[in-house]
Parts: structure tokens; sequence; C-alpha cells
């Protein structure tokens, strides 16, 4: 099979079951497996929206336990016995009684060839309808608290009718509204310097009622309401939307005074933390998002990022390499102790920052990333790029539920051959061991089974595998041999049943040793987007320089075993089709904001990382690699160009994506006709269309696009435009002389190497099999 | 029985012939030799005591003519504000040692509830003219020299310059006629303070008010009858400045502030802030919490009436008070001003927590005095610093069960609060709720005085050296009231340090204060008492009920040092100890007719020891509440002199038999005439009676037992005697002449502020049939304290054991 139909299938794949793998076929030993640098991996986006396939309306046939696969396409049907062979264990399973009608020509959905996706809507319902609970920075100006209010009280009419919702605002103090309370507005205050327990908000909010009731007898006729305490500040929308509405619109900014050399006290800490144990006390393991909106830095009581005083600035990536920063160690730790709470308890915490300034995402990305919230990081709660991202998280499916899943577990099971060493995504461990479990480690590892708090439909998770067999393939099966892997991910719809998605992937495992079937299953963009993550994940932990070294020591590798050349000579070197642009991936993987920090705040850092663990590939590729169009007047369709320096022409218009941001880029001549007006004369009409063109595609973009990116429009010379050529291969830096460019092109200060420095190094090293 | 003392009584002539009207009276053609009182001794075995003697006034301030630089009738302090217990002051302190009598004022600064109703003169031009060294206010008592250009302190005689605006008003620009001025004629007067008597501004008249949230506070009815009291009291509050502040903090196992809108915004609503973190008092808001009652009256009114709903489906038994009163000073430290505690529930959490610490069997031993003692030290100090942030405390109590009166009353103790106490209140009686809210809107009127300091000069040699009531002694001659109350009375004990040579000695009383509309005033009292060299001259003069009033305080000191038995022990040595001075050294040896004598004006002496040393504070007895017995201590050290006397020795009315004047409004003064008093025996009762027993706190209309149907007709509008509602209730209102002369009583009797004291106590009517419920007539007979009862001697043996020790 050539290059491009092995594209269309893996792209066929990908469509049906949310999967890419980095090699389609495994190799047969642990030996050949080493061999390959890059893992055998999964990029899976388990609820990838399916509308091929009909949702089943009963529950799974499992293998008997502790196997529990589910029957799938691959399984091998005695419809006469009626019974099935498990492929992962092996055991006999007889079908159960219902599915006495079983023929060739009658055969259920979920043996469909067809199906290795599908979906179950099990008999199990959920807890409890999804809740929202929102917390609330008031330490805000009045435009922007106004512009936020208005936002969550939009939201209200997007969320189902039985969905609880629930207010917590927080400033100098936190503030728990009681909106089930009728007489008047009334809240519980929370000290915003202190750590509170769990216990202790609990009893705070007399959550742990009939034990306050010192001294009294319960009285016949004073039953406590049977819903349970907490319900009093967390109500089914229907019963609350006008006292929560009433609560929003009254919220006033924090009265407490600021002097002008001071930041607002804002105590995020406490106020998640009480919304943590709010929730904690009687909702555990019923879906529910805690939603953040931060208009700047905690200075305040536990998670505090930045002392009050304006004078102290708040940390910078500088500050933490040199590790002399006050609040950084403390606050992480607290957040961190935090997320794993909030994990446990199976609920989100989703962040949403408005502020021009860093709000310590740094330091709370645990929270959404463990849990599997959002991350929306914008200048203002008044910008269009916080609200359209916001109403976003609400958006429906046709049967009119949101698009959103709540306290998912995903489970992996294997055949022998193979076993799981971790996944990389937001997502915790839980710590489940099975003969599936491998004994490497990558990501969150040693389980086979991980929790995700939140899930949506493009919640994209790395999931790494190793090979088992020391010995390789097993002479005593006939046939071709498969290996295969089952993903099981169990998860609470939001109309509130339990559904259950299952995705059986098969592939061949490879013949003897040196078999080019390996090779040709490489699918670049899929080990590209794996092993950022893998990058990322290392960068989070390790030095930055130590992760570049690690990140060209695995290309050059990759290099060395898959490229044709001969020994010491560079100039012979060739890489086959499916390895051509992998390393041009890594080389802006190098150079991506996910591994250069310095240019980025810490929040920034925090927040791009995140998003790349939430993408499935081709939205990380952009991130790390991001698309380039050049609109010419005399082309009628624009033009992917080099992301190159060179690519910068005073006649083009240039149309940049990074997935985070989107960049207009008018060339110099451009820029001087539209300065002259020539778009507004009906002669220079073609022109007008010129200038529309790149906006209307970049509308299109835009349109699918979570979080809303930013948006720049510049011109050549201007100071926006600093932002695209950070982003170009410096082909003509001030090193490298203008050889080859055309007088037009730019040169680019930097002291990157190009990526042509960049293949030559490469290739010599690559040859030279010292790699 | 013995029948009262009728007008031909031997012993009502005999005070004819004594000088006991008020002012004195100065014979024609006696101008020189100030008149002293003469020793008339008398027998109390072969005159008893009667009742009535404790009407008289007290024995008369001899002056010596022109003491005091105007002629002026009230140049001398009335005894209703300062009383010495001595009026004659012996020269040295040998004399006062040997006399064995206290020399003690007992102090009523303010003799109402409102400015208007004993109104005292103003000395509004802000002159205020002090004597440089010791820095007593001018007053009657002063000389002038020099043309009258310098006068002489009567403290300390320091010549002091008068003040050129003395005698020139500077805003109508024309003289003023010396003489005229209020503080050369009148003892007591008021200054408007200038700039220099203020640390700070005066500040606003605040009130917090901490309301019993928990479920027996709501249950009781107790924040439901207080939210509504309190609304509508709402424009008998002083705020004639419009700047009186209110707060409101709703305490159950979480503190409910409230933010409350001004008027006229667009939020109208209340907003609850509930803190439950009672490890340390946070303010959840800066704002609002303490709001202008002019400018948030609607919105105040709109949040009181939602108040009590707000907690009605409460089940929490948990009370934080501490935590509470922590909350509350935090609110108004700034400012200083009343905290009002409303509460019905021990408190069982956060800081200052109580326990339940009273055991049934520890009543009536030795160890029950502990349990008058705090349980903890949290509520004095925090008292103390109340005090430092100008922060009173009232303490109203209505638990039906132990709610540790001893510890919580230490709050107004040290802060110029009272403790009110309302055992077993409910609101379901009506006669609990009427009494209630017609004390707490009578409170809620008082025009205190706010931000106050007490101080009390004397001439050279006199020294103040203990002081009695409820503030804080912040130096040694310098009592604190965050507050002043205006329904208290003040003990001070005077040392004599020098020999004294003048022929009277002046003890000026100074309250410094704010006044509740915002104005900074001084409250000057001077008295003016001769001296003398003779141990019969301090006896002739000693007022007994004064004296009575300081031991009073002395026993409630020894009470909480020591324990009771210490308290009554020591009341009975003081009582036995004046009387063998007495008869040692002024009556010769005299065995008399009895031979138990006493002058004429301390034969009410020993029945008032005994009344005291029978009080429900004090008497032994096993069956007394601790809880009641801290109140009645509190009591027995704050009641103004006529109360306290009162609850001492009870009123006791024959109503059955009243005089025809009795009952109905006397012609001239058009105020209720009441019967004769009787002396508490139950000799005095006959089967078919009725009676009124009243001791200021309680009344307790006794029914005998052969009642005759007419009277219980009459009365209670009742056919048969065994229908009649006993205990606590209100009489019916019929159509006839008895029944309104029998409530007119009733009322007249209760009429505190006729009495010429403040006084918002509401005494509840309990009836008592003779024949009925054992448990009330006992009750009510304890305050027959000439009888025998429970542990206490009857008066009879009372006085033969006094006569035992005496005589020996
Ligand atoms: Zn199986
Ligand atoms: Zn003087």
């Amino acid at each position: 099979m050539d290059y491009e139909a092995m594209k269309d299938e893996w792209a066929q794949v990908e469509e049906r079951d949310g999967l890419k793998l980095s090699w389609n076929t495994f190799p047969s030993s642990r030996m050949e497996a080493s061999r390959l640098v890059v893992p055998i991996g999964a990029l899976y986006t388990p609820l990838k929206e399916k509308t091929d396939t009909p949702l089943l309306q009963y529950e799974p046939v499992s293998c008997k336990a502790p196997c529990r696969a589910v029957l799938n396409p691959f399984c091998q049907v005695d419809m006469r016995g009626r019974l099935w062979i498990c492929p992962f264990c092996l055991q006999r399973n007889s079908l159960p009684p219902h599915y006495k009608d079983i023929s060739a020509d009658v055969i259920p959905p979920e043996l469909l060839a067809t199906s290795t996706t599908i979906e179950y809507r099990l008999a199990r319902p959920a807890l409890s309808a999804p809740i929202f609970l929102f917390v609330v920075d008031t330490c805000q100006e009045e435009d922007g608290l106004k512009a936020l209010k208005d936002s969550i009280i939009m939201s209200l009419s997007l969320l189902p009718p039985y969905a609880l919702v629930g207010l917590i605002t927080f400033g100098t103090t936190t503030q728990v509204h009681e909106i089930g309370y009728t007489e008047c507005a009334k809240s519980y205050v929370f000290r915003g310097s202190k750590d509170y327990t769990s216990k202790q908000v609990q009893e705070m909010l007399g959550l742990t009622a009939p034990g306050m009731r010192l001294g009294v007898q319960p009285q016949p006729g004073r039953a406590p309401p049977p819903m349970g305490p907490a319900h009093r500040f967390l109500l089914p929308i229907q019963n609350a939307e006008f006292q929560l509405t009433n609560a929003l619109e009254q919220l006033q900014k924090d009265p407490w005074p600021v002097a002008n050399d001071k930041r607002a006290l804002r105590c995020t800490g406490v106020a998640l933390s009480v919304a943590v144990g709010l929730l904690e006390a009687s909702f555990q393991n019923s879906g529910g998002r805690i939603m953040l909106f931060t208009g700047g830095p905690a200075t305040e009581g536990p998670g505090m990022v930045v002392g009050p005083e304006l004078r102290e600035p708040i940390r910078s990536h500088h500050d933490i390499d040199r590790d002399n920063i006050k609040y950084y160690k403390k606050a992480l730790k607290f957040y961190e102790h935090l997320a794993k709470r909030t994990a446990h308890n199976g609920h989100i915490i989703d962040i949403f920052a408005g502020c021009l300034d860093q709000v310590g995402l740094l330091e709370m990305k645990g929270l959404a990333n463990s849990t599997g919230g959002h991350m929306i990081l914008t200048d203002s709660f008044t910008s269009s790029m916080y609200k359209q991202s916001f109403m976003r998280i609400f958006e429906k499916d046709e049967s009119d539920n949101l698009l959103m899943g709540f306290n998912a577990s995903l489970e992996v099971l294997t055949t022998k051959e193979l076993k799981v060493t971790g996944l990389i995504g937001h997502a915790v461990s839980m710590n489940k061991k099975s003969s599936s479990v491998g004994e490497t480690e990558c990501g969150i590892g040693n389980t086979c089974s991980w929790k995700m708090c939140g899930i949506d439909p493009s919640s994209s998770y790395g999931i790494y595998f190793e090979m088992a067999s020391q010995t390789g393939p097993n002479t005593v099966q006939q046939g071709p041999q498969k290996g295969m892997i089952q993903f099981l991910t169990y998860y609470q719809h939001s109309s509130g049943q339990y559904h259950l998605r299952v995705t059986t992937v098969s592939r061949p495992l490879s013949g003897p040793s040196g078999d080019p079937a390996i090779a040709q299953s490489f699918d670049q963009e899929a080990a590209a987007v794996l092993m950022s993550r893998i990058a990322v994940f290392k960068a989070e932990v390790d030095d930055g320089p130590d992760v570049l070294r690690w990140v060209d020591r695995m290309l050059i590798r990759l290099c060395s075993r898959f490229a044709e050349y001969r020994k010491d000579d560079p100039s012979s070197f060739r890489l086959e089709k499916n390895f051509t642009l992998y390393p041009q991936f890594m080389f802006h993987l190098r150079r991506s904001q996910f591994l250069q920090v310095f240019n980025n705040s810490p929040d920034e850092t925090a927040f791009y990382r995140h998003v790349l663990n939430h993408e499935d590939v081709s939205n990380s590729l952009i991130m790390i690699q991001p698309t380039l169009d050049a609109y010419r007047i005399d082309q009628e369709e624009a033009e992917a160009v080099l992301l190159d320096s060179g690519s910068i022409q005073n006649d083009t218009i240039l149309l940049l994506d990074t997935f985070f941001h989107i960049l207009i880029f008018h060339g110099e001549t451009v820029a001087a006709w539209r300065k002259e007006g020539y778009q507004d004369q009906p002669e220079y009409a073609n022109f007008n269309e010129l200038l529309k063109k790149p906006k209307e595609d970049a509308k299109a973009l835009i349109q699918d696009r979570f979080p809303l990116p930013r948006f720049i429009v510049c011109d050549a010379g201007g100071s926006q435009a600093r932002f695209l050529l950070s982003k170009l291969n410096p082909s003509t830096t001030h090193t490298t002389g203008s050889y080859g460019v055309s007088q037009s092109s730019q040169t680019i200060f930097t002291d990157d190497v190009s990526l042509q420095t960049f293949m030559d190094h490469l290739m010599k090293l690559a040859v030279s099999g010292t790699g | 029985g013995v029948p009262p003392p009728g007008p031909q009584d031997p012993l009502a002539q005999q005070f004819g012939q004594m000088n006991i009207q008020s002012q004195p009276q100065v014979p024609p053609g006696v101008q020189a030799a100030p008149q002293l009182n003469q020793l008339y001794p008398s027998d109390l075995i072969s005159q008893p005591f009667s009742v009535q003697e404790l009407d008289l006034p007290p024995p008369p301030i001899n002056l010596p003519p022109n003491t005091s630089v105007t002629p002026s009738p009230f140049a001398n302090c009335p005894s209703k504000f300062v009383r010495s217990t001595l009026n004659s002051i012996p020269t040295t302190h040998s004399l006062l040692k040997k006399s064995r009598l206290p020399f003690a004022l007992v102090m009523t600064p303010y003799t109402s509830l409102h400015d208007a109703e004993d109104p005292v003169p103003v000395c509004s031009d802000q002159v205020i003219s002090r004597c440089r060294r010791c820095r007593s206010y001018i007053n009657p008592f002063v000389t002038f020299l020099d043309h009258g250009h310098r006068w002489r302190c009567n403290m300390c005689n320091l010549a002091n310059d008068v003040p050129q605006a003395f005698d020139w008003d500077a805003a109508t620009q024309q003289s003023v006629d010396r003489w005229q001025r209020p503080e050369l004629n009148y003892s007591v007067v008021e200054f408007v303070a200038p700039q220099e008597y203020m640390v700070r501004p005066p500040q606003a008249l605040t009130y917090v008010f901490l309301l019993d949230v928990s479920y027996s506070a709501v249950t009781s009815g107790l924040l439901a009858t207080s939210a509504r009291c309190i609304l509508e009291s709402l424009d008998l509050i002083p705020n004639a400045d419009r700047r009186t502040r209110l707060a409101f903090l709703a305490v159950d196992s979480s503190l409910h502030y409230f933010v409350i809108p001004t008027d006229g915004g667009e939020i109208t609503e209340p907003k609850m802030l509930v803190v439950s973190d009672l490890d340390e008092p946070f303010l959840p808001t800066p704002d609002d919490l303490v709001v202008n009652l002019a400018e948030c009256r609607q919105n105040i009114e709109l949040f009181l009436n939602k108040l009590q709903s707000m907690f009605k489906d409460t089940q929490n038994g948990a009370h934080a008070m501490g935590s509470g009163l922590r909350s509350a000073l935090r609110l108004i430290q700034a400012t200083g001003g009343k905290i009002t505690v409303l509460s019905a529930t021990l408190p069982n959490i956060g800081y200052g927590k109580l326990e339940m610490r009273e055991d049934k069997k520890v009543l009536g031993t030795s160890k029950e005095s502990s349990l008058l003692q705090p349980a903890n030290s949290f509520y004095k100090s925090f008292a103390v610093d109340c005090s430092k942030q100008q922060v009173s405390i009232d303490m109203f109590l209505f638990s039906s069960q132990y709610q540790d009166v001893a510890t919580l009353s230490n709050l107004p103790r040290y802060t110029g609060g009272q403790t009110y106490f309302y055992p077993g209140w409910n609101a379901a009686r009506s006669e609990d709720a009427i009494k209630f809210a017609k004390e707490f809107s009578s409170y809620l009127s008082a025009e205190i005085g706010l931000e106050a300091v007490l101080r009390v000069r004397a001439t050279t040699g006199l020294r103040m050296n203990a002081f009695y009531g409820n503030f804080f002694n912040r130096s040694s001659d310098l009592c604190a009231f965050p507050a002043f109350p205006r329904d208290q009375s003040f003990v001070v004990e005077v040392a004599i340090d020098e020999t004294i040579v003048k022929p009277h000695v002046c003890l000026q009383t100074a309250v410094l204060h704010t006044t509740c509309n915002g104005e900074r005033r001084i409250r000057v009292m001077t008295l003016a008492l001769p001296t003398t060299e003779t141990l019969s001259s301090v006896y002739a003069s000693a007022d007994q009920l004064a004296i009575t009033t300081y031991f009073s305080h002395k026993a409630v000191e020894r009470s909480l040092g020591s324990g009771l038995e210490a308290a009554r022990d020591a009341l009975q040595s003081k009582v036995v100890e004046i009387m063998q001075t007495y008869r040692k050294e002024l009556a010769g040896g005299n065995m008399g007719g009895g031979g138990l004598q006493l002058p004429a004006n301390l034969r009410g002496l020993p029945v008032l020891f005994l009344g005291l040393m029978k009080n429900v504070g004090l008497r032994k007895s096993a069956q007394i509440p601790s809880d009641l017995r801290s109140a009645a201590l509190c009591l027995l050290s704050t009641l103004p002199l006529p109360l306290l006397i009162q609850y001492v020795y009870p009123r006791f009315y024959s109503l059955h038999d009243m005089p025809d004047n009795a009952g109905v409004p006397d012609p001239t003064t058009n105020e209720t005439v009441l019967p004769p008093p009787m002396n508490l025996s139950s000799e005095r009762i006959v089967p078919y009676g009725l009676y009124l027993i009243d001791d200021g706190q309680t009344q307790f209309m006794w029914l005998g037992r052969d009642a005759i149907p007419a009277l219980v007709e009459d009365v209670f509008g009742l056919a048969d005697k065994s229908q009649v509602k006993q205990g606590k209730t209100l009489l019916p209102e019929l159509d006839n002449e008895f029944n309104e002369r029998v409530r007119a009583v009733v009322e007249k009797s209760r009429d505190h502020r006729a009495r010429g004291v403040g006084s918002i106590t509401v005494p509840p009517l309990y009836v008592v049939r003779e024949d009925g419920e054992p448990s009330l007539r006992l009750w009510a007979q304890t305050l027959l304290v000439e009888d025998r009862a429970d542990q206490g001697v009857s008066l009879g043996q009372w006085m033969g054991m006094l006569r035992e020790k005496v005589v020996q």
C-alpha cells in the first residue's frame, strides 16, 4: 500500500474511532520495539462525536472477570453454540439469552466490522443532575464584573433546567450564597486568610446537620429537607434561576478598600477550597463543574501567588528558574492537593482568567489538568475571546444535550503482547493494576485505568504502550498475528445516564526482525504529537535544555534507524515519504512556546501546555507548526507557503494560524495601498477582494476553535508583526545572509538556527551513527 | 396580731419632735451655732420597729448658716442624688473607726430615664471654672475673695482667679449676674463641655443588638418579640441629632450579620452574611453593618419585619455568644456604644463557651459559692477590653434552663451595663411578653450617657477609698462607664486620712459624659456635710438606708469573694458591732426596757440587715438556683436606694380593708394613694384577706383561704375562689370600684419612676392562693422577712439573738 493510501486509511480510522497510532504495525518483540525510538502510542479522542453508529440502548456483553472485555467485531462468535471467544483472554463466554436469534444474517450492531467504536447507554443513572458551581472574583472593575455577570446569567439559559447551580463569590473574603434561602439574600462568609479543612467548610455551611443541633431533640414535622443540606446552596436551575440571577445581578465590587500601592486582596485559594468542600460533602462522584472566574492573582491566604504590595512583581520564568520566589512552591502544593481532592471527588475545575496580568495559572494548572477542566486565558471578561469561548462550553448535540461528559473513567485492555505504560492528558490515575499494565512508565503510568472528571468530544489523550514479549512472534499460532487494544470509557452523559464508549483496535504484529511493514506503518503526524506530549510532560519536571537535548537525541536516533544513507555521508541521507515531515515538526516543536518558555509568562506557558494536552492530532500539529497561507492579487485561492521568513512578500497578505493566534499580515505594498484607500475605489475591486479573503478564511478557522484564538491584523513593519516573525523559520537571519532569497524578504533577527542548518546538523549526526 | 402604729402612737410623736424636715430649719434668733442632730434613744424591744419608719427622710444635714455663697435652697445636694451614710462627718479617722459605722456615699447621678422627667440646671456658656490644684468645679460652697476676682476652693483652699467670662456673656454681649449662675445656686448642675473635654468628637449613640437565634430563642418567641419590640421602639430610641446608629447580629452556631441598605436606593432588602468561623471574629464586609437609624429607617423596619421568619425553621441549639460578642465589639470598637444581648441559651460553643455546672446537690452547701463566681476568665477580660473601647454591654437573659448568670453578669458589671433576668420566659404567656416589651422599650428610650467617667473630689483629708457598682475602675479614683446607666446607684467608700479642722466638708461627684444627642457634658453634684467631734452626733446623723445600701454592696462583694456564709456572718457581726458600740459608748451601758437600744434614726438597721440576709441573693437555702441568686446579687449591687430598700424589705399592703382614700387619686397630687404599708409578718394576714406583697421585682397578690365570694367576684370576676388562676397573671379589668382600686394600687406600687429613680422594671404579678399551689405560697412567704421560714429566723428570734450578743 502506498503512503497516500495508508494516510487515507489512517484518516478513516481517526474519523471512525477518534484514534491515531504512531505505529500501525506493532513490533513483535520488546527488542524490536525499543529500536523504534518513537514509542507505540495512540492519540485517542474517546468522545469524538459519532453520528454514523447508533447508540445502543442495552447493556454491553462483557467477558468474565477479571478480563471484562466487551464483545466487539474482532471476537470469534460461535453462532450455533451461542458462544464467543474473548480475544484478550481467550476465554469462552456464552452469549446472553436475548442473543438467541443471532445468525450470519442477523448480527447485533456491536459485532459489525464497522463497529470498532460503539456506544452503550447504560441503565445506571447518574447520582445527581450535573452541577455548575460558579466561583466569581469580585475584585474587578465594574465593567469587567458586569460583563462577567452577564455571561454567567446568559449561560443559565443554556443549561438543562434540572442542572444544579450554585454561586460562590470571593475577594477579601469568600462568600457562599445560599440561593435556596428565600427570606433575603444570604451568604456564608469565610475568612480569606485561612486554610479551611473540608470538615470545617462543611460544618460552617451547616452541612453536617443534625450534628450541629446541640441540645435539641429532632422535632416531628421539622425534618430537614429530603434533598439534604447542600441543596440549600445547589438547586435545580428551574427552581433557582430567579434567586441566582438576583444574586448575580446584585453582585458588587469587593467592598474592602484597596490602597493605591496595593493589589486587591483576593482569596482565590479559599474560594476554591470552599467550593471543593461544598461539593465534597454531598455530591461525591456526581458530575459537576466548579467554574472559577478570576480577575487577578490570589493575594491572600492559602494559594496566594503574589503579595498585596504592588511593588512586588508577580513571578516570571526567570524567577522560577532562579528559585527565588516567595509563594510559588507553597501555592503549587496547595493547588495540587486541592486538585487531587477534587479529582478524587469526581468534580471538574474550570479556570477563566480575565486579566491583563497573570492570575497564577501556573500554580493553579493542576486544578484544570487533573480534573479535565478548561483553562481560558483572556485579557478581560469584556473581551469577545472570553465571551465566545465561555459560551462554547455549553454547546449541545442534536438531542439538545450538553456536549460534556462527567466523571469518566478510561480503561485500557490489551492482548498479552502489549502493555500500557501510561497516559498523557487531563486525567488522574485510578491506580488499577491488571495484566495489561506495563513495566515502564510513560506519563501517568502503573495503571490501566484513568479518571477524567471532565471530558468532552474533543478531549484527546496520549496513551503509550510497550511490547511484552521478549522472544518475538509466537510461531505456534497460525496465520497473521494481531495485537489488540480495547478502550472502555465510562462517563456520565449530560442527559443523566451513564454511557460506555468502546473502541477496539486490532493491528498486525510484525514478522521476524527487520520487517519493513513497521517503518511503513509510521504515522509521522501522530508520532510528532505523541512525542510532543512526552516532551511537554518532561518539561514540567525537567530543565528546559535537558528536554531539548532529549528531543534532538530521539530525532537523531529515529533518523539513524529509519533513514537510508551511507555511513558518514550526509549527502546520501534520504527519508521515506512517511518520515519526511517529522524532523520539521520536531524543529518547530523545539522553537515552540511549549518548550521555549522565556518569551511568555508562566501563566501563558501553563495555558498553552494545557491546550496541547487536550487537542487531537491535527489541532496539535497547528500548535506545533503553525500554518501560513499567502494571498496575492492575481491568485484565486490562497496558497499554503512555508513557515519561513522567505514567505514575507511586499505584495502578499499572509494568514498565520498558530491555533492560539490568528494573524493577518499585510505586506508593505498591500499596506500602502490600503492606506491609500484603493479598496474603496470601484476600479480596484480586486484589491478589496484581496483584503476580504483572508478575513473570511480567518473567520472560518475561528468557527470551531476552542478557546477562541486571539485575532491580530498587522502591517509589515508594525509592532504586532513581531509576532509573525517569531514564528517563522529564520532562513534569512543576520548570521546567514540573504543568499538565494528574493530582495523583498525580511531578515529575522534571531539566534535560532534555521531549519536548513538544523537539517544539516541532523543529517550529519544521523549518518555518523553517534546519535 | 399587733395593729400597725396609728397616729396616736408614741413613737410617731417622738418623730414629730425630731427635726426631720428635709430643709434645715434655723430657729429664729439662733444664728451662730450649727444645730446638730440630737440623739433620740429608743428601745427596739419595747418599741418594735415599724415599716413606716423606712419612709422617713434621712437625718438632716445641718450646715452652719451662710455656708453656701448664695442663699439658694438648692445649694446642697438632694439625697436622691447623693446620700451619705453619715450626715455628720467625724473629724478624725479614729472617731470614725470608733463609731463602727461606715462612711460612704450612695450616688445616683441620674434619677430618671429621661432628662425631661427630672431636669437639672445646665450651664451652657462653656465657662467652666475649676480649681487649678484639685480640679474641683466651682460650686455653691466656694468663697469669693479680692472683691470677687478670686475664689477659694472649698476642697483644697487654693485661691483661683475668677474667669472674666464668668460675669460676661460673650454671645449676648451683656453682663451676667454672677449670683444667678446655676453653679453657684445649685448643687447639682450640668456643664456643657468645651472642646478640651473631648479626646475625640462626641460619638453617636450606637446599639448593637446581639440576638440569640438558636432553637430555644426562636421557639420561646424571644426573637420575634425582640424584633417587634425594637421595631415599635424605633421612635423612642434617642436620636435628636439623627446620628443614632444600629446594628444587628444574630447568633446561633454561626454569626449572622445584616447589611441594611440606605433608604431610597434600588436595593431595600437586607442581606444576611453568615460567619461560622468562630475562632477569630472578622467582619464580613466593611460597609453597612452599623447603619444610621434615620437614613435607613424604612429598610430597618423591613428587616425587623422579616427577622423572625428568617430563622423560623431553625433546629440549631448552639449559641456562640462569646464569639458574637467579640464580633459585636469589632463592629463598634472605633466608636464605642452599647451591645444589647438578648439570649435564651447558655453559650455552648465558640469563645467563652460555658457548661452546665450547676449541681442541685451543692446548693445550700459551702460549695454553692463557687457557682456564683465566673466559670472562666473570658467574660471579665472581654468586659475590660470593651470598657477600653467605650463599649458597654447589657444582658437580657431568658433561659428556662441554667444560663450561668454568674458568669455572664461580668459583662455588664465592668462596662456600666445591667443584667436583666427573665427566667423561663415565654412569649406565649402574654404576661411575659408584655412585661418584656414594656421594659425593653423603656430600656431603648433611656437617654444613656456615653464615654463617661466618674470622679469624686473631696475636702482635703478625705480620700475615696473603694468603689462599688457596675463600672471599671480605670485608676485609683476614676470609674469608667462606656455608657452611663440611668437605673443604677453606686457606692463610694470614703476614708479620713487627716484630721479635719473645718466645720464642714464637701464631696463633689463629676460625671463627664457624652449625651446621646452628641453633646459633651459634665454633671456635677456637690454635697456639703457638717463635721463633728462627738460620737453621739455621728450616730444621730447616720442614715440607716444609706448604711444598708453600703452593706448590701459589701455583702455582694463578700459573697463573690468568700461565699454566702461569710457574707451573712459579716452582716450579722456588723449589726451586733454597731449596737454594741452604741450601747457601750452612747447609751452608757443602759439596759433600758428591753435592753436592745439604737437611736431613732437607726432603728431599722436590725430588720434591714435581717432582710438582706434573707434576700434571695444571700439567704441560706438549698432551693435557690444559682442563676436566681446571681441575678439577685446583681440587683443588690446596682438598684437605686429606694428600690434596693424595697428589695430588702418589701412593701406589704392589706387590700381587702384598705382605707377609703387608698387606690384612688389624691385630690391634691392626683397620684394614687397607697394603703399604709405593713410590717412583713404573717401575723398581719387574716384568712379572709387580700394582700399585695411587692419587692419591686415581683408582686404577689395573696388571696386568703377564707376569702369571701364577693371579694373574689369583685377582684377577679369569678364566682369561686378555686377558679382564680394562680401564678403569673394580669388582673381583669372589671367594672366595679374595688377592682379599679386594687388595680390602681398594683399599678402605683410598681410605678418606680414616681419614686424618683430611673428604672425600666415592670414587676410581674403573681396571684397566690393561700390554699392553692404550695410552692407559690412558700415563695411569696419568703418575702415576709419577719417570719421564720426555710432556714431563716423570725424577727423575734433575730432580736433575741442580737440581744444576747449585744448585751452578753
Ligand atoms: Zn476476556
Ligand atoms: Zn481645689
